[in-house]
């Protein structure tokens, strides 16, 4: 069962800086310039992504939309130099994407929590600090920062398994973050969750986007989340994965609950909706 | 506190009670067929032949430590270079497809046909034992230990790798712990199988340890001593197996909780 918590007010989500994400005038993050990607299968070759050009400006918050095998995951991880592109170029903050990864600049969550099983929540949030090099005594302060901010301060002792599915996804949001890195790379994160709890957790990460000041590329197959959570929304298309075309939701922020009613919201929804399917 | 001691007199009474019944009866049976039909002891000694036996073979600890330490040290060998082995064998696809073969082989000898081979080669002492038990437990910690390392969550060694850690890294604080319930899983087989090894190059070229006083007090007809023996093997092995299988409970605790839930 979800320990529900005291939620603290959304206000602190402040949005006046955020819609210049879309002008394209503030200082890009990562630009890809006709990045294509191909594996080589044992029997055929599959072209995963096609032609791929997305910049992505410093602390925007971008959604990778599409069905099953459109290569959004390939694109999270073409971005983190866990592939390399077979054509084109990937530059994060005017570096290679390898140089990129070699400064940690890239805080990655999936959509299974991925936990060391054997190790405490504190213990799995401080794995990445362990490998990056954070001043060693500074490295229990920073974690428990890190859980209090999405209210599992009671659970640093409890090992993966004592905890539901959210607190687990929670878990694995704040490891991502736990040194601070400027990047945040999510892989369908919340889609295994329930409904009630992922509405939980994607307030939490657009808390602690605005608190922490990160560069989000979501990925995501969930129409409605795409839409609550990001500043654009990059419609892709399977087969192979190419970008459609680029939604920038102008919605208020902080987003809340109530808006997935209003109009506004139901006429994006609409609207990345056709797009999928045109 | 009560809770505690209540749930250790069940495990007393669920776990430990039925098989020393069982135990103590089988015994009184043994005992009393063997009073009741005069069966000569160099046939099948009493039970309580043997347990006097027991406290009169003086050099029995002797012949036992000798044999646990031929199968420690090939034991610790072996878990040593298997582990480093696998370690390799998971880094290095030239290092698996080259070697894995030959580990397969090496489980396919028969282990019985190497002895003299070893013997001849290294004498009638300590080393070709070792040799033997280091052989022969050598196939599971590596084939285990391999299983096992592959196993990891593969999203876990992608979040290391974007964050730049090193190969090392990866394999101390990931791949290691999680296979260790497998590493473990194959202690308890390769720990047994060291123990076999020692007895069989005992019987083959030794004059000490507990494979040698099986094979002399059977051509004696000294039935008691050899049953003293087997008794004492069986502690070993039971030990052994005891000590690796609650090792591997304990690395197992998270994910075993988890999938009874």
């Amino acid at each position: 069962m979800e320990a529900r918590r005291q939620r603290g007010p959304a206000l602190t989500e402040v949005s006046a800086t955020r819609s210049v994400a879309a002008g394209g005038s503030a200082r890009s993050c990562i630009v890809l310039d006709r990045v294509s990607l191909r594996f080589q299968s044992e029997r055929r070759e599959v072209q995963a992504l096609s032609d791929i050009s997305l910049s992505i400006a410093e602390g925007e918050f971008v959604a990778l939309l599409g069905p099953t095998g459109c290569g959004k995951s390939s694109l999270l991880r073409l971005v983190s130099d866990l592939l390399a592109p077979t054509a084109g170029t990937i530059a994060v903050r005017g570096e290679p994407a390898a140089a990129a990864r070699r400064l940690n600049q890239f805080g990655f969550v999936f959509q299974e929590p991925a936990l060391l099983s054997w190790r405490t929540a504190l213990g799995n949030v401080q794995l990445p600090l362990e490998v990056v090099g954070y001043p060693p005594d500074k490295r229990i302060t920073r974690c428990m920062e890190l859980l209090n901010s999405v209210g599992l301060p009671k659970f640093k002792d409890a090992y993966p398994h004592e905890l539901s599915g959210g607190m687990k996804q929670r878990v694995a949001m704040v490891r991502a973050l736990a040194w601070n890195p400027p990047i945040l790379l999510m892989d369908e994160p919340f889609s295994a969750l329930d409904e009630l709890t992922r509405g939980q957790l994607q307030d939490d990460l657009l808390q602690l986007w605005n608190r922490e000041r990160k560069t989000v590329l979501f990925v995501t197959h969930n129409i409605s989340e795409a839409i609550y959570l990001a500043d654009r929304i990059v419609v892709m298309s399977p087969h192979p994965g190419r970008i459609k075309t680029i939604l920038s939701p102008d919605l208020p922020r902080p987003r809340t609950d109530e808006m997935h009613e209003t109009q506004d919201f139901l006429k994006w929804i609409r609207m990345a909706r056709e797009a999928l399917q045109s | 506190m009560s809770d505690a001691t209540s749930t250790i007199q069940n495990r007393l009474r669920d776990k430990i009670l039925p098989p020393l019944i069982i135990l103590a009866l089988a015994l009184g049976f043994w005992e009393l067929s063997v009073k009741v039909l005069d069966i000569p002891p160099w046939l099948l000694p009493a039970p309580s032949d043997v347990v006097d036996r027991f406290f009169k073979t003086t050099m029995l600890w002797y012949h036992t430590g000798l044999t646990v330490l031929e199968a420690l040290a090939g034991f610790v060998i072996s878990a040593v270079l298997g582990v480093s082995l696998s370690a390799g064998i998971v880094h290095s696809r030239f290092l698996e497809r080259g070697v894995f073969p030959y580990v397969i082989v090496s489980n396919a000898i028969p282990i019985i046909a190497i002895i003299p081979l070893l013997t001849i080669w290294f004498g009638f002492g300590i080393a070709p034992k070792i040799m033997i038990c280091s052989i022969i437990s050598f196939f599971p910690i590596v084939t285990n230990t391999t299983r096992g390392l592959k196993a990891t969550d593969r999203r876990i060694i992608e979040f290391m790798r974007s964050i730049n850690a090193t190969r090392s890294e990866i394999l101390l604080k990931v791949q290691l712990p999680s296979a260790l319930p497998f590493i473990f899983a194959s202690f308890k087989i390769a720990a047994s199988l060291a123990l076999v090894g020692a007895v069989v190059a005992e019987f083959y070229s030794s004059d000490r340890g507990l494979g040698y006083l099986i094979i002399t007090s059977a051509t004696q007809l000294r039935t008691d001593l050899l049953f003293v023996a087997i008794v004492v093997l069986a502690a070993l092995g039971v030990s052994s197996f005891m000590l690796f299988g609650y090792l591997e409970r304990m690395a197992t605790r998270g994910e075993r909780t988890e999938e009874t839930r």
